[in-house]
Order: structure tokens, then C-alpha cells, then sequence
């Protein structure tokens, strides 16, 4: 068998595309359901008591439910429900940030829990208000304590954006098919976009431990 | 807006054969992973050091790539490779088993670094051979912080069955999206799907949740 990589410099514009639109996305999807996630943890914790039920639903509901079911469903079904048409981009962002908001709010949840008590009773005793306490002791520590788990997130992203090549998002796992089908070269193709995913995964997760060990003191107390 | 929920009837027996097989793969993948997960990860602890590099090599591969790159690549290359017309659930079941192997590696040497050196030091100065050691001093502590993890891969093992759809397994996943094809009726088709899927996850997610707690380790 011979491989003939020449069908991978014949096409570099179209799958540097995919690689834009995959970046692209896992960007905004990542930043999104960060900050979902933030706002549903600190509902979930310090929000009315009659949101508990609900927001504890969503979230065990996202963990049972494959993200391929919520990007299909984003794209096909839910414009018949809300009567609205969007791009399979749309829908995927959509999808994504619904889907990882969940994890992202564990995350944040655990990292608030992390932080001993005492320290909130005492912020408190100084006469602190709530939201005081919140932002100016809990989230200083527990966003440091959050850094591993947000980057394992990040990885979590970029990985699920392939399959936002299921609803016709040309990111890069789309155009390596594509470029794959139209060839004959699935092979090349492919062994390609695992060199190019490996490239851009192995250095955020490394990056993101590297980056935790140099502020880690800062999330002790 | 018309909707005709008789539809998810009428194809009931469809959709619990791809029920069947989801679990079928879920059931098959970890048969697989956990003891090909086990001999990864003492190779990468205690082999001769190129056998380590490689063990670490594919463990760093397979869990920093996408799982349906992977199948779409198994598809294509395992033909090739092995000479063999696989089937797509073999195919499939060959994809997410190379990824699952990865994952339960690093869970289980994370495991097992997880246990202080000095045990294995004192159980070797009690006269045990190192193999020893790993069986009755390692292991049984190992397990209990091995266990959990595992239980949680597995629902993330159990989601994942369905990327294997984009080879024509037919999964709970593939089997719905071809009733909605045949039919039309895409929002019950769609909505069908994510409401077996979550009645299948939901309970399996509260399990671990227990379980995790259960055999929470304190230090």
C-alpha cells in the first residue's frame, strides 16, 4: 500500500478553514458555558430555594444525555418547536454551551464547596455582605482551585466540536471528510486531522497544568 | 404544526433492538478496556523504558483525540491494516475500546500512584515479591479509588456509543435518525431519542453520583 500525502498540500486552504472554525468555535462555545456555568453554580447555591430542583435537573439531565443527541436535536428539532431557522454554527454553539454549561457549573460548584466554611462565617463576622464574601474570598481561591478542571473542560470543548461535523459545521473533522470523500484518500486524510487535533489538544492540557503549578499557592489558605 | 407521536410506537421494536446494541457495545467496550487498561498502565509503570514511552505515547494519543475522529479513522485504516471486511459494530466496538483503553489506563495508574511508596517498601521488607505486593497491598486500596472513576467512564462510555452512528452501527442513535429519514417526523423522531437516551443515563449518572460518595476516601 502507498500513501500519497500530496492530497493533504492540494487541499491545505480548505482544512486550514476547518481548523479556524474549529478554534473558532471551541472559543466561544468554552468562554460561553464558562460563564453559564458561573452564573447556574452561584444560582444553585446561593439563588431561591425553588431553583434548586430545576437547575439540579438540568444539570444531571446533560450528563445522561449524549452531545450528539443535544447538537442533533439543537439543529433539526429545535427550530420546529421555536419556529426560527439558524446556521448549523448557531445550532452547534448553541448546542455546546447548553451541554458543557452543565459540567462548568459542577466544576464551579466544587471549587466554591472547597473553600473551608470558617472562612465565609468569618467574612461574615467582618461584616461583609454576601456577595461580598462571594466575590472578594470565595471566588479568588476557588477559581485557582478550578484551574485543572477548567482546562480538562477546554479539552472536553475542542473535542466535542468534531461532532458538530454531524449538523454540517464546517469545522475540521467536516472538511477532513470532505476533503477524504472527494479524494479517495481517507487514509492520509484522517491520519492528518489526528496530527492536527493531537497539535492543538496536547499543548492546552499540558499548558493548563504547566500554568496551575506556577499560581497553585494562590488557591491555598 | 402537526405532530403524531404514534410514530415512536409503531417503530418500538427498532428502537429497543438499537437499545439493545447500545448497551451491547457499552457492555463489550469496558469487557475489553478494563483489563487491556490494566496491562497498559503496569507497562507504563513498570516496564523496560522504550515499552514505556510507547504505552505512555498511545495513552497521551487516544485521550487528546476527538472519539468520532477515531471511528471515522477505524473505519477506513482497520480494513486496510488487518486485511479483514470488519463489520461496523466490530469496527466501532474496535474504536471505542482504543479509546476507553486509554482512559481506564491512566485511571488505573493514577490509581495505583495514588498509594504511598513506603507500603510497597514495607510489604517488600516483609519478604513479599513485588507482584505480591501489587495484589494484596496495592490493589485492594487501589480499588477503592479506581472503582468510581471507572463507573464514570462507563456513562461516558454509554454517550459516546452513539458517535459510532456516523458508521451505520445500528445503535440507539442511528436507529432513530433512520426512522426520522423514513417518516419525516423529525421532532418526535429527535425528541424520542433524547428522552430514551436520558431515561437510560439518568439513572446510571445518579448511581455514580452514589457511588462516589460511597467510597469517598478520606485521608
Amino acid at each position: 500500500m502507498e500513501f500519497d500525502f500530496a492530497v493533504i498540500g492540494d487541499n491545505w486552504r480548505f482544512l486550514a478553514y476547518g481548523v479556524w472554525i474549529t478554534i473558532l468555535l471551541s472559543a466561544v462555545s468554552g468562554f460561553a458555558s464558562l460563564a453559564a456555568g458561573l452564573v447556574i453554580a452561584l444560582l444553585r447555591l446561593y439563588g431561591p430555594g425553588w431553583l434548586r430542583v430545576p437547575i439540579v435537573l438540568y444539570i444531571d439531565s446533560m450528563r445522561a444525555i449524549p452531545v450528539l443527541v443535544v447538537l442533533v436535536w439543537t439543529f433539526f428539532a429545535l427550530p420546529i418547536v421555536a419556529g426560527v431557522t439558524m446556521s448549523p454554527f448557531t445550532a452547534a454553539l448553541i448546542g455546546l454551551t447548553v451541554h458543557l454549561a452543565a459540567y462548568a457549573a459542577e466544576i464551579v460548584r466544587a471549587g466554591i464547596e472547597s473553600v473551608r466554611p470558617g472562612q465565609t462565617r468569618a467574612a461574615l463576622a467582618l461584616g461583609m455582605s454576601r456577595a461580598q464574601v462571594v466575590r472578594r474570598i470565595l471566588l479568588p481561591q476557588a477559581i485557582v482551585r478550578m484551574l485543572p478542571a477548567f482546562g480538562s473542560l477546554l479539552s472536553i470543548t475542542i473535542k466535542d466540536t468534531a461532532i458538530a461535523s454531524v449538523i454540517a459545521v464546517p469545522e475540521l473533522m467536516r472538511q477532513s471528510e470532505t476533503v477524504a470523500g472527494q479524494s479517495f484518500q481517507p487514509i492520509e486524510v484522517f491520519s492528518f486531522a489526528m496530527l492536527l487535533y493531537f497539535l492543538m489538544l496536547f499543548p492546552v492540557t499540558r499548558g493548563v497544568d504547566r500554568f496551575y503549578r506556577r499560581v497553585a499557592h494562590l488557591g491555598r489558605s | 404544526m402537526t405532530l403524531d407521536w404514534s410514530v415512536v410506537w409503531q417503530h418500538r421494536d427498532a428502537l429497543l433492538a438499537g437499545t439493545a446494541t447500545t448497551f451491547l457495545l457499552t457492555i463489550a467496550t469496558m469487557a475489553i478496556a478494563i483489563p487491556c487498561g490494566i496491562v497498559v498502565a503496569v507497562l507504563r509503570l513498570y516496564a523496560w523504558h522504550p515499552v514505556r514511552a510507547v504505552a505512555t505515547g498511545y495513552v497521551e494519543l487516544f485521550r487528546n483525540l476527538p472519539l468520532i475522529l477515531v471511528v471515522y479513522w477505524a473505519f477506513y485504516v482497520l480494513p486496510i491494516l488487518t486485511g479483514l471486511g470488519l463489520s461496523p459494530l466490530a469496527t466501532g466496538l474496535a474504536a471505542l475500546s482504543l479509546n476507553v483503553t486509554a482512559y481506564n489506563a491512566e485511571t488505573f495508574r493514577a490509581g495505583i500512584n495514588s498509594i504511598r511508596r513506603g507500603q510497597v517498601e514495607a510489604a517488600m521488607a516483609l519478604g513479599m515479591t513485588r507482584a505480591q505486593a501489587l495484589r494484596r497491598v496495592i490493589v485492594p486500596q487501589a480499588l477503592r479509588r479506581i472503582l468510581p472513576v471507572l463507573a464514570s467512564t462507563w456513562v461516558s462510555l454509554f454517550k459516546d456509543t452513539s458517535l459510532v452512528s456516523v458508521i451505520a452501527v445500528t445503535e440507539l442513535a442511528y436507529v432513530s435518525m433512520q426512522v426520522r429519514a423514513q417518516t419525516f417526523r423529525v421532532l418526535e423522531m429527535l425528541t424520542a431519542m433524547a428522552v430514551l437516551y436520558w431515561l437510560l443515563g439518568y439513572p446510571q449518572a445518579k448511581l455514580v453520583d452514589w457511588m462516589q460518595r460511597r467510597m469517598k476516601v478520606t485521608e
